[in-house]
């Protein structure tokens, strides 16, 4: 698999952004903390309940557990789309506990997220829905029409540019959102159930993009609880349970 | 900033290219409800003019005693012309009043050849009074019959009108009444609907909103197309208004004309509050999707 075209690429993606000297110097040791997080939506209903988790600079993390079991609220978490009821967050050294509405967009531009459902917009074509996440941070109309076929050419679909997402595969439209969640250069990666969706082929693929750009720096999280993905990546893997960390092995395997 | 501002500039433009049945569909919803509001101001139209024509018809004669002095006459005028409620007087001496009743009886034969019979002038002067409102008639007539000019006023023809022109004064009133309850509860509806429409509108970009926000949008960047968005509809919707709304009241205006006896009546009204009537409706349009969307979209931007 290593020697797809669509991992070729990605080393020219990454060395653009090298001799551009804007690639990110990762100094911080801890890349996400929580400590001792809570979460409850109502007073019978806990999304994590006192969860404490250290994941370092550069790490590939795969978070598992069954469903209804915290996963998926820990993504919702990071990108502050909920607020913890107790306990600390930091992402990449900025505490996001307490983070004002104004500074959340702030937040989402320096972390790259992929969903089960893509998460694509529909009246958008590939190349707009990539040039979306450049184009609300601001960024330059002649950097934009640079960065984006580069990156689309990366997950292999620069030959769709003009597709809508409603013309794609899922794999395909998955490895769009990807492009979009990379065009920032992010520090982290949440991926919530990436492969939710996709056939065993799709899946390789995407994970196999995810290793690549985890290999140049990126701190990934996968949320997953596909037992074959996690057992084939032999990394970090971290174990929830009704709200709770109950494992967290180094070189894990699916448990559950 | 300024790259942002032509960004919300080209993403209005392609939303509305690109949900064209929504843009299309909400146009036509704001058309429908301008075009409502714009047939009640016609029958507003309509309805001051009938109530004018109306009051125009009503007047009250004072016969004069063929007796009565000229001095005695002029007295009364002047008492009349005081009242402020008095908008005009006007004086037929015996001949004239003599002459215009021989020209309204000039197909009865009958009549004439009495009148021939008596050899003189039966008919003395008479003054047709024309105040601003009918019900200020009362007080001129009231005003009127005091013993002082009991010799010299022989009839007053207000007695036999006076519930004629109560009834009209009631109708008409209610009238007025009537279309102004209209004008609210269609203005009310036209929100309601309106409302309603761009929340739907916002509703089906729900998932849009979301994902808008997840890649790190602002909500002003979120926000932004759809103010242009309003911005844009209201134009189109209020200038298309103008368009059939012209149209129609051209045609409308040929039937008036018969009525009314006047031309362009209502062409004539829309051409002379042109700016006000346009501009009042687009500020409203505009007011009312702008803050329907806002409202609208609020939930969808708390997180």
């Amino acid at each position: 698999m290593g020697s797809s075209p669509v991992i070729g690429s990605i080393v020219d993606f990454f060395e653009l952004f090298i001799v551009q000297k804007i690639f990110l110097c990762y100094d911080i040791y801890h890349m996400i903390t929580l400590k001792s997080v809570t979460k409850k939506y109502s007073a019978d209903s806990t999304g994590l309940s006192g969860v404490d988790l250290h994941i370092e600079n550069g790490e590939f993390v795969s978070i598992v557990g069954q469903s209804g079991t915290g996963k998926t609220t820990m993504i919702k978490l990071l990108i502050a789309e909920e607020k913890a009821t107790s306990g600390v967050i930091e992402v990449g050294g900025w505490d996001i506990t307490r983070i004002s509405n104004s500074d959340i967009p702030l937040l989402r531009r320096q972390i790259g997220v992929i969903f089960q459902d893509f998460k694509l917009l529909p009246k958008k074509t590939v190349a707009e829905n990539v040039a979306f996440a450049l184009e609300v941070a601001g960024e330059k109309r002649s950097r934009i029409k640079q960065v984006v076929p580069r990156v689309l050419d990366i997950v292999g679909l620069v030959h769709k540019l003009d597709r809508y997402p409603h013309q794609l595969s899922g794999g395909e439209q998955q490895r769009v959102a990807m492009a979009r969640s990379l065009v920032h250069r992010p520090k982290i990666l949440l991926a919530d159930e990436p492969t939710g969706n996709l056939d065993s082929i799709n899946t390789q693929e995407i994970i196999d993009i995810l290793k690549k750009i985890n290999e140049f720096g990126t701190t990934i999280l996968l949320v997953t609880h596909n037992r074959e993905v996690v057992n084939q990546l032999k990394r970090r893997v971290v174990t929830l349970y009704d709200g709770r960390i109950i494992s967290d092995e180094n070189k894990g395997k699916y448990r559950l | 900033m300024f790259s942002g501002f032509f960004r919300i500039i080209k993403f209005s433009f392609q939303e509305i290219i690109r949900n064209m049945s929504l843009s299309v569909m909400t146009v036509l919803i704001l058309i429908l409800m301008l075009l409502s509001i714009n047939t009640l101001m016609v029958v507003k139209v309509l309805t001051d003019e009938s109530v004018a024509a109306v009051k125009k018809q009503i007047d009250v004669s004072i016969y004069f005693n063929p007796e009565a002095t000229l001095d005695e006459i002029q007295e009364i005028r002047d008492y009349v012309s005081a009242f402020p409620e008095v908008e005009k007087e006007t004086f037929f001496n015996s001949e004239e009043v003599f002459a215009n009743f021989k020209k309204s009886y000039a197909n009865n034969p009958d009549v004439l050849s009495s009148l021939d019979e008596i050899g003189t002038n039966p008919l003395g002067p008479t003054l047709i009074i024309k105040t601003r409102d009918p019900k200020d008639y009362t007080k001129i007539i009231t005003a009127l019959s005091v013993p002082e000019y009991e010799n010299i006023i022989e009839a007053k023809t207000f007695g036999d009108t006076q519930t004629a022109i109560d009834r009209i004064h009631v109708i008409t009133t209610n009238v007025q009444k009537f279309t102004y309850f209209l004008t609210i509860l269609f203005a009310v509806i036209a929100f309601i609907i309106i409302f309603n429409t761009i929340r739907v509108a916002i509703y089906t970009q729900r998932t849009e909103i979301g994902i808008k926000r997840l890649v790190g949008a602002t909500n002003w960047f979120i926000q932004g197309p759809y103010i242009v968005e309003s911005f844009l509809f209201s134009i189109i919707s209020v200038g298309l208004t103008y368009l059939l709304v012209d149209f129609f009241l051209k045609f409308l205006d040929l039937y008036i004309s018969v009525i009314f006896e006047k031309n362009n009546l209502l062409s004539n009204y829309l051409s002379q509050n042109l700016v006000s009537i346009i501009g009042i409706e687009f500020g409203v349009v505009f007011l009312l999707t702008i803050v329907s969307s806002g409202l609208a979209m609020r939930r969808y931007l708390r997180t």
